[in-house]
């Protein structure tokens, strides 16, 4: 049996189980200790160990009358919560809470797509509705629209914008909390709240416009703890008659700095419209020398064009994006983009995938790079390459967020290559992922394991990398829950001003402290300074 | 505002006596196969769709569990689990409440007891 959330009586968290039961019905409370290892997160970085995040109970409702009332039973018991929307957001924690003892609210079974308008290119959802669910649903019903998904398709819309996820198409759909427009919250008092033109009973734009009147206060309920989100609106992408996608190669290293600067200029007047990956193929493999230099942590740019000259005509760098529209405007952004890059000597240019749409089903099957055009899927899984090799068991996404700039490319490769070597892992290369026109973000997949040692370096290769990238202009942009107490600590000058706005909010609108205590580091007046 | 009811599957019943039952269309990959009808081998088989067939199709481009069974068993067993002849009802449901390696559980809001059931009655079914 689960133990009871700390501070909370057996007794009384006996009774508001059971109270619980009473709002969701039997089925749907879950209290075993075989139910609540589901909600395990099985990419912990504590994995086994005394500090691994464990739910207490979870309890999945099926309307928002069922959200508030279970926000009612745990306001009278002070009982932690913590919603989950999909729970599939694996690399940041998964389903499991990040204050041990919370109680899960598993708002999967809240999986209706409530409106899509072809006409608006708008579409509002509930919390347990996957990028899978909603493009099925366009498929089916023949609307010209494009989601923008996640890498992993099973991931939910609302989730993946509440964390600040991001995708590949256009720019005003790939930020996806950028892309929503309104939302429903059920407040940690239970008071429902939709924002922007949706607090207008009669309005007809809560999709059409973001702010409403008065402070537009969406931005409060992404990556924190005020409130469960229960619907979201987003906008969606039109169809486009065509898409062409692109390489764009340079031979040298120092090249990634014109590449990259005129990638942004091209993104910023929208001649590029889509994300761009600036990554290096020359630099990825296992080649002795290759690591080595990766993990150097300050190879010349002539050791490592030496390196290339040898290296059989592998480009040093390769950018990746699409054009979307018709086919004449295509071809001019593209033949405009190959002018603007023309000056940088040895670059290439490569068209790798043309389409015209509506693809068929088989068409959209055979789609090798399918988040670029809004198809889900979970191809980025795999977990083994060779018979004894030992399977990946999970990872944390790092990632810090650059300048797009080309040396600050080059500088962080340097920084976290050698940060890897020292402490004894392999120096994987990271590219530029250029999700926003105005930064570049740079995953580092850093392994979790189960067992306790392997995870410990892993946990200091993490953390170091965290404080070296803060202290080198380059904080995260989104964090594991087991590290968000170290993240906001690097967002702490002022001596922590905006941390302790966070938590007046909190305590203004979250008296009890019942709603995720402790995400993003956000803790209730009753737990602050409990948590070492 | 138009209302839409909560997604209804798509697959037809008679599909799943057949040997290679589902043409997997990408965006059949979805969620949610709670109001299936049928017997337990057919829900299952919709359930397979629902949840797993985006990593175990037969694939094995657009299966990376596919490809990764390939990996570890170098054709000694069928990579596609469809294919398996071998697995009886109680490893298909450790696996999916255990998870393995990347594969993390799925929890009962997602793949139910009752779809479970199926969907182990599906894969091990005798043929």
């Amino acid at each position: 049996m689960p133990s009871p959330p700390p501070g909370l009586s057996e007794r009384d968290f006996q009774a508001a189980l059971r109270e619980l039961e009473g709002v969701v019905g039997r089925e749907w409370l879950f209290a075993t200790d075989e139910d609540v290892l589901l909600y395990r997160d099985g990419y912990s970085p504590l994995w086994g160990e005394a500090d691994e995040r464990f739910a207490s109970a979870a309890v999945a409702p099926s309307s928002v009358e069922q959200v508030q009332g279970i926000v009612k039973v745990a306001n009278q018991y002070g009982l932690p919560l913590y919603p989950i929307s999909t729970g599939r957001n694996l690399t940041y924690g998964g389903a499991a809470p990040a204050y041990s003892g919370s109680v899960v609210v598993d708002l999967k079974r809240m999986n209706r797509i409530l409106d899509v308008s072809a006409r608006d290119k708008t579409c509002l959802v509930e919390p347990g509705v996957s990028y899978f669910d909603l493009y099925r649903h366009l498929r089916t019903n023949k609307i010209p629209l494009w989601i923008d998904t996640a890498d992993p398709g099973w991931g939910g819309l609302m989730g993946n914008a509440l964390d600040r996820g991001g995708g590949y198409t256009d720019i005003e759909f790939r930020d996806h909390f950028d892309a929503h427009c309104g939302m429903e919250v059920v407040l940690p008092t239970g008071e429902v709240v939709r924002t922007g033109m949706g607090a207008s009973p009669q309005a007809k734009t809560w999709q059409l416009f973001k702010y409403g009147l008065g402070p537009w206060v969406d931005g409060i309920f992404s990556q924190s703890n005020f409130g469960i989100v229960t619907k979201m609106g987003f906008w969606l992408m039109e169809e486009p008659q065509a898409a062409l996608q692109v390489s764009v190669t340079v031979p040298k290293r120092r090249d990634v700095v014109p590449l990259v600067d005129t990638l942004h200029s091209l993104m910023c007047a929208h001649t590029v419209p889509s994300q761009v990956t600036v990554a290096s193929p020359l630099m990825a493999g296992n080649n002795p020398e290759l690591v080595r230099l990766r993990g150097s942590g300050g190879a010349s740019d002539a050791d490592w064009d030496r390196f290339a000259a040898n290296a059989g005509g592998a480009p040093f760098w390769a950018a990746t994006f699409v054009y979307y529209g018709p086919s004449k405007v295509i071809a001019a952004q593209w033949e405009h983009t190959k002018e603007r890059l023309a000056g940088i000597a040895g670059v290439g240019f490569r068209e790798t995938a043309s389409y015209k749409f509506p693809l068929t089903d088989e068409q959209a099957e055979a789609v090798a790079d399918k988040a670029r055009y809004g198809i889900p899927s979970l191809n980025l899984f795999g977990s083994r390459t060779a018979p004894n090799a030992p399977p990946l068991e999970g990872h944390m996404d790092f990632s810090p967020m650059i300048p797009p700039h080309g040396e600050e490319l080059i500088a962080l490769t340097d920084y976290t290559g050698k940060v890897y070597a020292d402490q004894g892992f392999t120096p994987s290369f990271v590219a530029g992922m250029m999700f926003h026109p105005r930064t570049m973000i740079c995953f580092h997949a850093v392994p979790t394991f189960r067992n306790a040692a392997d995870n410990a370096r892993t946990r200091k290769l993490f953390e170091t990398m965290v404080r070296g990238c803060t202290e080198r202009g380059w904080p995260i942009y989104r964090i594991h829950p087991v590290f968000q107490k170290l993240g906001m600590e690097m967002f702490g000058r002022d001596n922590g001003s905006l941390h302790r706005l966070h938590e007046t909010l909190k305590d203004a609108i979250d008296p009890n402290g019942i709603v995720s205590p402790g995400r993003y580091d956000i803790w209730p007046k009753r737990l602050r300074g409990t948590q070492a | 505002m138009k209302c839409i009811a909560a997604v209804a599957l798509f697959l037809t019943g008679t599909a799943a006596a057949q040997d290679a039952p589902f043409p997997i269309a990408a965006w059949s990959r979805t969620t949610a196969a709670a109001e299936t009808q049928g017997s337990p081998v057919e829900r299952g088989a919709a359930v397979f769709n629902n949840w797993c067939s985006a990593c175990h199709s037969r694939g094995p481009q657009n299966a990376p569990g596919t490809a990764s069974l390939q990996a570890k068993y170098q054709g000694s067993v069928p990579a596609a689990l469809e294919d398996r002849r071998d697995l009886t009802p109680e490893v298909v449901k450790v696996f999916v409440r255990n998870g393995v390696a990347m594969m993390a559980p799925f929890r009962k809001t997602e793949v139910s007891d009752g779809d479970l059931e199926a969907l182990a009655a599906y894969l091990a079914r005798p043929r």
